[in-house]
């Protein structure tokens, strides 16, 4: 089932390479997005949320020699990040419908590629398997970026592959160092499996850097911190937003820095827990100072997708927040605020991308009283100005009271930092919203030459998807958050001595 | 008579490759010195490759030695010899279809590299060092003649020469090496030496500068920084697909007597020469990668990431010839040589379509517009690039994850650190091509009609570091398992 999910979308990939008709391309690719869809739909409805237990497992033998392992699971912690990953690409495909013109089955192909590529890393569970993933999806998106995208497009997506790489090369190291010491745990072999890594127990001394926990703590933090992007490490993220075609940015921020966060959960805090607490301090202030740093960056920026990518920034710092309080409240909002994230910032990345195909321009300044011209436009931007402020009834409320609560509980003074990122986002988005929306026409609305058309059907069918989930979440988090409730408290409340139980029979098949 | 029978067919391949050799230049002998059609010349070397390949493989790996023990025929002959016969196969493929080399003389160019190839089967073998001096020189004097035949620029000429006056003292510090461990120890044969190389190495200055020696004029032939600085001008001189020969099949040979003479026993008590070894890896992990990113020719650029990826795999050999009983760090040479010959060779290969005429060096901004021109070796140049920079589940990256396993397993982790953080490095300037195809409008085209060898060498290798790569764990049992 669950290689099904992943290797589907690469089975696509070649048909999408090969398909002849240059002109049913987007529509095989949609159709064959929607097929992954309802195929997740159908693992879901199968995946049993009262267990904290691993499921769906596949494992098979690939590299013997060090106990490799094609090795497959789901659990509650990934469980929505893949949802959230195979519900997001239909709706860029049919966003991108018009402005990828070139090469339009590359695109298709990349896109599909990047999906398969996600999804592994979501649910690989052997070390090395999961590397494979991690670094093949760098693969696409740096295409994505440098085909598709603006002028200075090499630069940024050159930044983004070499930052990303040089992570997670320190990251594969570390991992190597680890398989090294896996045959304590299994009884004499090497094994590059994560509940194997799990049962290690790496010698520990507070205060003392040089020591194995400590560097392989720090060596996978990197890795991961990169990708998030945690203040100082997150420079390569505005440049690749702001380059990447609309569909690139919307991948990018919707499902591809959910693989950082999501790794801190997976691979961070439970390999290294005594680590983790030691220096959850650094990760907590560094989370802090990206929620401030990212708003006040964002509201002095002309360009509305930059303003956005900021934002991106600011907002994973609550995410980082979330996750290093370690208790119930913080990790279950983390891990929430991650999927609202995904579709709020992934809809304002397709509102931006469907004003820029009208006008060609993305400066905040040329803007101004578009609200009278595109009615329906201005209130889609709203919901999803709204939900990315954490407006209660939104989804983003319930994302942000977690974790604020979460870190209120593990200090106030943390909570009270953060706080002020809430405003601060209130801040610049509103007033973002009112440059661009309200007051007098500006020079881009005014012009004649170029009326500008309300929403296509195209693009209601787009958002309103995106928008029922904002409400949907926002008012039943219940009805999300219950897939991940077994396995995150879990993993709170063992997270010094963790491993994810295998289900019953699943175990009994392991022992064969 | 038996043992004298068995020792030829444990010889056979080089026989029958001297003898195909033979078969082209008799030829064109034969019809006063008018050179036949190249087709028929390469069909007929090309049989001759095959044959000694098929011969490798049916002898080659019994363990068993010829000759009064000068050459042992093991599982790191046949599988070192195997990656130079087909490398060098390859490369030759492209000397027919490259301009440069299809010319009036094709038929001697390729009796010399048949020749060199021979050379290169005794060096794979050769367990004395006298053999091994004669293998290196029959490879080296072929190749030397090789790069100075293209007809038209002077830089190979350039390239052959300066090759020709460091490789011959690079031979001579060899030679006379071999003369000083013969004085003190009494015997060239590497497996006598061995057994008494421990307590030599201590006592025995002579035996010391010796080994000390030899070990330099192995450095120089895998372009080991800091003898390396003749690679960059001699690759980019010589007609690309020698280049191609060069950099795959001469490489490989060469690291795979290296090997030989100093990790077939483990050298105890030479732990000082083990760290200076240590030291050339950084320097040559360093120098190559960061020449590399200053490179805009696309050849020299592929020259000093050739650099590098010796110093990785040199990490790999000092590995081998400290690790006590296993053969894990000589397996993983042998397959990271098998990984980087198919990518060197891919991406020599498509520098070889591309290049007007010989020596007009490519640069890395000529390739513009590739990819719209030529989007099949686009993509296969697209392969040998991230897979020369090690990116998952390529081949390539595969030979980095063993090499660096077996590295920290035998307590390098510091050069396993370095070597990640210069795999790091490297992706920079494997991308530039790759942003330079795909991301910029240009013509650039393959600049002959006739690439038809040349494309299907190139979408195989293409096709065999992807397949591989996934299927690297099978692959590094059976090379472990035959060096054991």
């Amino acid at each position: 089932m669950l290689s099904a999910l992943i290797f589907l979308p690469i089975v696509f990939a070649i048909v999408m390479a090969f398909w002849p008709q240059k002109n049913t391309v987007r529509h095989l690719a949609l159709g064959f997005s929607l097929i992954e869809f309802v195929l997740s739909l159908g693992m879901l409805q199968k995946f049993d949320s009262s267990t904290a237990a691993l499921q769906m497992v596949e494992q098979t033998a690939w590299i013997q020699r060090f106990g490799i392992s094609y090795f497959l699971g789901i659990d509650g912690i990934s469980v929505m990040l893949v949802m959230l990953t195979t519900f997001l690409v239909p709706i860029i495909i049919l966003g991108s419908w018009n402005s990828i013109d070139k090469q339009v089955k590359g695109f298709h192909a990349a896109l599909f590629v990047l999906q398969a590529a996600m999804l592994g890393s979501f649910l690989s569970m052997d070390a090395i398997l999961f590397y494979v993933f991690w670094e093949l999806s760098l693969v696409p998106m740096y295409f994505i970026v440098g085909i598709w995208g603006g002028s200075r497009r090499i630069y940024a997506t050159l930044k983004f592959f070499i930052y990303t790489m040089s992570g997670s090369m320190l990251m594969l190291l570390a991992i190597i160092f680890m398989m090294r010491l896996t045959p304590e745990v299994t009884g004499g072999y090497i094994s590059a499996s994560l509940l194997d890594f799990y049962k290690l127990n790496i010698p520990f001394v507070a205060g003392e850097f040089l020591t194995p926990q400590t560097l392989l703590f720090f060596a996978f933090a990197v890795a991961f911190a990169i990708k998030v992007p945690v203040f100082p490490l997150h420079t390569w993220l505005p440049d690749a937003h702001v380059e990447a075609p609309t569909p690139g940015s919307v991948v990018l921020a919707g499902v591809m820095l959910k693989m950082g966060t999501y790794c801190f959960l997976r691979w961070v805090i439970p390999l290294f827990p005594e680590a983790a607490e030691h220096y959850a301090w650094i990760f907590i202030a560094l989370g802090v100072i990206g929620i401030i740093y990212g708003a006040l960056v964002a509201m002095v920026q002309p360009d509305v997708k930059k303003l956005v990518a900021y934002s991106s920034v600011s907002h994973m710092g609550y995410i980082l927040i979330g996750l290093f309080v370690m208790n119930a409240y913080g990790v279950n909002g983390a891990l929430y605020q991650m999927l609202n994230h995904g579709i709020s910032t992934g809809a304002l990345f397709l509102l931006i991308g469907m004003i820029y195909e009208r006008t060609h321009s993305r400066e905040i300044s040329k803007y101004g009283g578009l609200a009278g011209v595109m009615p329906y436009f201005t209130i889609a931007f709203v919901i999803v100005t709204m939900s990315s402020i954490a407006v209660p009834l939104t989804n983003g409320f319930v994302g942000e009271f977690l974790i604020l609560l979460g870190a209120y509980s593990y200090s106030p003074v943390v909570a009270a930092f953060a706080v002020t990122g809430v405003v601060l986002g209130a801040a610049y988005m509103l007033w973002m919203v009112k440059r661009v929306f309200f007051g007098p026409k500006g020079e881009l609305v005014k012009e004649d030459h170029h009326p500008l058309l309300d929403l296509s059907v195209r693009e209601v069918v787009v958002l309103v998807p995106l928008i029922i989930m904002i409400f949907w979440m926002g008012i039943f988090p219940n009805h999300f958050m219950d897939f991940s409730k077994a396995s995150v408290d879990y993993l709170v409340k063992n997270k010094m001595d963790y491993s994810i139980p295998l289900s019953p029979n699943q175990a009994q098949a392991q022992e064969k | 008579m038996n043992t004298m029978l068995a020792d030829i067919l444990l010889v056979s391949p080089m026989i029958a490759l001297f003898l195909f050799s033979l078969i082209p230049l008799s030829i064109k002998v034969l019809r006063g010195n008018v050179e036949q059609s190249p087709t028929s010349t390469i069909i007929i070397s090309l049989i001759g490759l095959f044959l000694a390949a098929g011969l490798l493989i049916v002898f080659g790996g019994s363990g068993k030695t010829a000759f009064n023990g000068q050459l042992v025929f093991d599982g790191l002959t046949q599988w070192m010899g195997l990656i130079a016969v087909i490398s060098a196969g390859g490369a030759m493929v492209l000397m027919y279809e490259n301009p440069a080399t299809r010319g009036l003389q094709f038929s001697e160019l390729i009796f010399l590299a048949m020749n060199s190839i021979v050379g290169m089967l005794i060096l794979v073998s050769a367990v004395d060092l006298i053999t091994v001096f004669i293998g290196l020189e029959l490879m080296s004097l072929s190749l030397y003649l090789m790069i100075a035949m293209s007809h038209e620029q002077k830089i190979s000429k350039e390239a052959a020469i300066k090759y020709f006056v460091l490789g011959s003292f690079a031979s001579a510090i060899f030679l006379y090496g071999v003369s000083f461990v013969f004085g003190s120890a009494g015997t060239v044969n590497i497996l006598d030496l061995m057994e008494n190389a421990a307590v030599l190495i201590k006592t025995n200055k002579v035996f010391m500068f010796g080994i000390s020696f030899i070990t330099l004029g192995f450095c120089f032939k895998v372009s080991i920084a800091p003898f390396h600085a003749w690679t960059p001008d001699v690759y980019q001189g010589a007609p690309t697909p020698v280049t191609s020969f060069m950099a795959t099949a001469v490489k490989t040979v060469s690291f795979a007597a290296f090997l030989r003479v100093i990790a077939t026993k483990p050298l105890i008590g030479s732990e000082n020469l083990f760290l200076v070894l240590q030291w050339f890896a950084v320097i040559t992990m360093t120098i190559g990668n960061v020449a590399a990113l200053v490179q805009t020719n696309l050849k020299r650029t592929l020259a000093y990431s050739s650099i590098s990826h010796s110093g990785y795999i040199l990490v790999g050999v000092i590995t081998a010839g400290i690790s006590q009983n296993s053969a894990f760090g000589a397996s993983s040479v042998v397959f990271y040589l098998l990984a980087y010959s198919l990518m060197t060779f891919g991406a020599f290969a498509i520098v070889s379509l591309i290049e007007k005429n010989e020596g007009s060096a490519i640069q890395t901004d000529d390739l513009a517009g590739f990819a719209k021109k030529q989007p099949l070796l686009a993509f296969c140049l697209t392969i040998f690039l991230l897979s020369l920079a090690g990116i998952p589940p390529l081949l390539g990256f595969f030979g980095k994850f063993y090499l660096f396993s077996a590295a920290v397993s035998e307590g390098l982790l510091w050069l396993a650190l370095w070597g990640v953080l210069n795999s790091a490095i490297g992706v920079y300037y494997y991308l530039r091509p790759i942003v330079v195809m795909y991301m910029r409008d240009g013509d650039c085209d393959v600049s002959d009609e006739k690439h038809f060898g040349t494309t299907v060498a190139i979408v195989i290798s293409a096709l065999l570091i992807i397949v591989l790569g996934l299927a690297s764990g099978p692959l590094f049992n059976m090379i472990e398992n035959s060096l054991m």
